[in-house]
């Protein structure tokens, strides 16, 4: 069967989304009727407790899990209209965490990332992609190691680097901050920014709401499997909505500088 | 692992293997030249070129007997290492081999059936298709029952292997146990393992099966490289994972029925090989897979070399030899992965 290559969408529209997406995992209720759209040229923060239905969310828009109620598109057609690797063509996942059953080196593992366009027209830009995903991603010193001789934050900048690698409109990142350093979480998120503003749709599972807060055009805020809040950050940010959402008094004040919302819990 | 080093692991792996056959062919109770094997080969093709035998049963010998042997020990051995590797990749753990977990001795049961009960409807084929079958179904048995989230842990992977093993053997006990006299005496030399049997229609009813996994077997290559990333990570590179784990082990099934149809059990040749190579050209598949099959054919060919002449006159069980050599290999493995995980509870 022939693969319908993807073309990009412009800026600021809809490139991903969920209609009334309810899920059960082994019995438990995740996701209730849960819609949101990811538009292309916007970083969307999903942000939310523990157990709130973050990563699950983004499983949904994945196709990891098929949702048990409502519908997923993808680059304007439902889900399961497009073939895996038709679907790889339009978006990547970064995942938390990584093992990996051979010993491949990171330039294996990264160019890995190429594999949706093999023995198609952008094949040839291969190379040229991997490297740019070994720079981007600051990984080009260790690029000759094995996966399993790297720290924690390397390994997640390996896996960030093949999911940029494969070079997709739309970019899932589930949690890729979590085992990073203080550089490398700003790197990913100023990162994440450069990509929207090439009209990329990134949509990011984030702990750190200051790192949503600074980053994202857009904030979703899940709560037991419902979204609470989407908007901009500063309206959606509230001392309000996040010590009900999280249960513990926050506070949240405007930064002096660029008026972005700082956000504390209160001790 | 440069184009350069690829080329030349490949190329002294085909070289090495040439060499092995003319070697092989040559030696045993009638020994024969080196260039009287290459003259009778060249003659059969009807080059006028060397010397032809110089033994008046030499010519005789090597068609009737040796070359038939040989081709058969290239095909098992490249069978048998392919599957191991297939396997190792597919179960994400460098321990996975068919005799290891079971489906050899699954695909011996459906075969010794068929010895025992003497159903020939298939010709030539009838072994390997029951082979095939009974391989089959153990290796869908073993990959459900030892997997768990994509991986398959070392501990479950020996265990489940052990249980698959033992019922397979009590099934063979039990043909063995109905049979008679004759079919009783095929089915305990065939259950060590041994190419004594070899013959140009076991050559030529086992080829079809060898020549398709080994081309499945470079096809799936490339995908079997993203299924080490985890059966998540796989798909969203594009992998049809379910798809793909199921080829895999209908292509396993064909390469270790074909195999364990004519020769019996040859166990760890699928450990051994892949193990070895991975460690010189690292553990890409498209590289691995037919370096395998290459190392596989060498390996064989050089147990069953021994089998045939370490002791005179004697045709000693070849799954003997690769045991003596694979289960200490084994054993250094497992110790090997228990270090590196710290125990296992």
């Amino acid at each position: 069967m022939r693969r319908r290559l993807p073309s990009r969408l412009p800026t600021g529209r809809t490139i991903a989304e969920v209609r009334g997406v309810s899920l059960a995992l082994g019995g438990t209720p995740i996701l209730d009727g849960v819609s949101l759209s990811v538009r292309t040229g916007e970083v969307l923060a999903l942000v939310g407790p523990n157990g709130a239905g973050k990563s699950t969310l983004l499983g949904v828009l994945s196709g990891d899990h098929a949702p048990d109620h409502g519908a997923v598109f993808l680059a304007g057609e439902p889900l399961n209209h497009w073939s895996p690797v038709e679907t790889a063509m339009r978006r990547s996942v970064m995942l938390q965490q990584a093992t990996i059953s051979f010993p491949f080196t990171v330039a294996d593992l990264v160019a890995m990332g190429r594999a949706p366009w093999y023995a198609t027209t952008r094949a040839d830009d291969d190379e040229r992609a991997v490297q740019a995903a070994f720079e981007t991603a600051d990984i080009t010193e260790f690029r000759h190691r094995v996966f399993s001789s790297l720290s924690g934050g390397e390994r997640a900048r390996v896996s960030l680097a093949r999911a940029l690698a494969q070079e997709s409109q739309l970019l899932l990142l589930d949690e890729p901050t979590a085992a990073l350093d203080l550089h490398h979480q700003e790197a990913v998120l100023q990162l994440a920014r450069k990509s929207a503003a090439g009209d990329d749709a990134v949509v990011v599972v984030v702990h750190d709401l200051n790192l949503a807060a600074g980053y994202a055009d857009r904030v979703a805020v899940l709560s037991h499997g419902k979204v609470v809040a989407d908007g901009n950050p500063r309206k959606v940010l509230t001392a309000e909505l996040l010590s009900e959402v999280y249960r513990h008094p926050v506070e949240v004040w405007p930064h002096p500088g660029s008026g972005a919302p700082v956000i504390l819990p209160r001790r | 692992m440069s184009r350069l080093r690829s080329v030349g692991l490949i190329g002294f792996l085909t070289v090495a293997l040439l060499v092995l056959v003319i070697v092989a062919a040559g030696l045993g109770q009638l020994r024969i030249p080196p260039a009287e094997i290459v003259g009778s080969l060249l003659h059969r093709i009807g080059l006028d070129l060397g010397p032809m035998p110089s033994h008046p049963q030499g010519d005789n010998a090597l068609w009737k007997v040796r070359f038939p042997r040989v081709a058969l020990a290239v095909l098992v051995g490249a069978s048998l290492a392919t599957a191991g590797a297939l396997m190792q990749g597919v179960f994400g753990n460098p321990l996975a081999e068919p005799s290891v977990v079971g489906v050899s001795s699954g695909a011996a049961v459906g075969a010794s059936l068929v010895i025992v009960t003497g159903v020939t409807y298939l010709g030539n084929w009838t072994i390997a298709v029951a082979a095939f079958i009974t391989g089959l179904g153990t290796t869908l048995l073993v990959h459900s029952l030892s997997r768990a989230s994509g991986r398959t842990e070392v501990v479950t992977l020996v265990l489940t292997g052990i249980a698959v093993n033992s019922l397979a053997f009590t099934l063979i006990s039990f043909a063995t146990f109905i049979a008679n006299t004759s079919a009783r005496e095929q089915l305990v030399f065939w259950q060590l393992g041994s190419l004594n049997g070899a013959t140009w229609p076991a050559v030529t009813a086992v080829l079809p099966f060898t020549v398709a996994g080994l081309i499945a077997s470079v096809v799936l290559a490339r995908r079997l490289d993203l299924l080490s990333l985890g059966d998540r990570s796989a798909g969203h590179l594009g992998v049809d994972v379910e798809r793909l784990r199921l080829t895999v082990i209908v292509v396993v099934a064909l390469l270790v029925g074909a195999s364990v149809a004519f020769s019996g059990i040859i166990g760890f040749v699928g450990l051994v090989v892949p193990h070895l190579i991975r460690m010189i050209a690292g553990p890409g598949h498209r590289l691995l897979l037919p370096a395998s099959a290459l190392g596989g054919a060498v390996l064989v060919i050089v147990a069953d070399l021994l089998a045939r002449t370490l002791i005179r006159n004697a045709d000693l069980p070849i799954g003997m030899i690769t045991s003596l050599v694979g289960a200490p290999f084994f054993f250094w493995l497992l110790r090997r992965t228990r270090t590196r995980q710290g125990g296992w509870g």
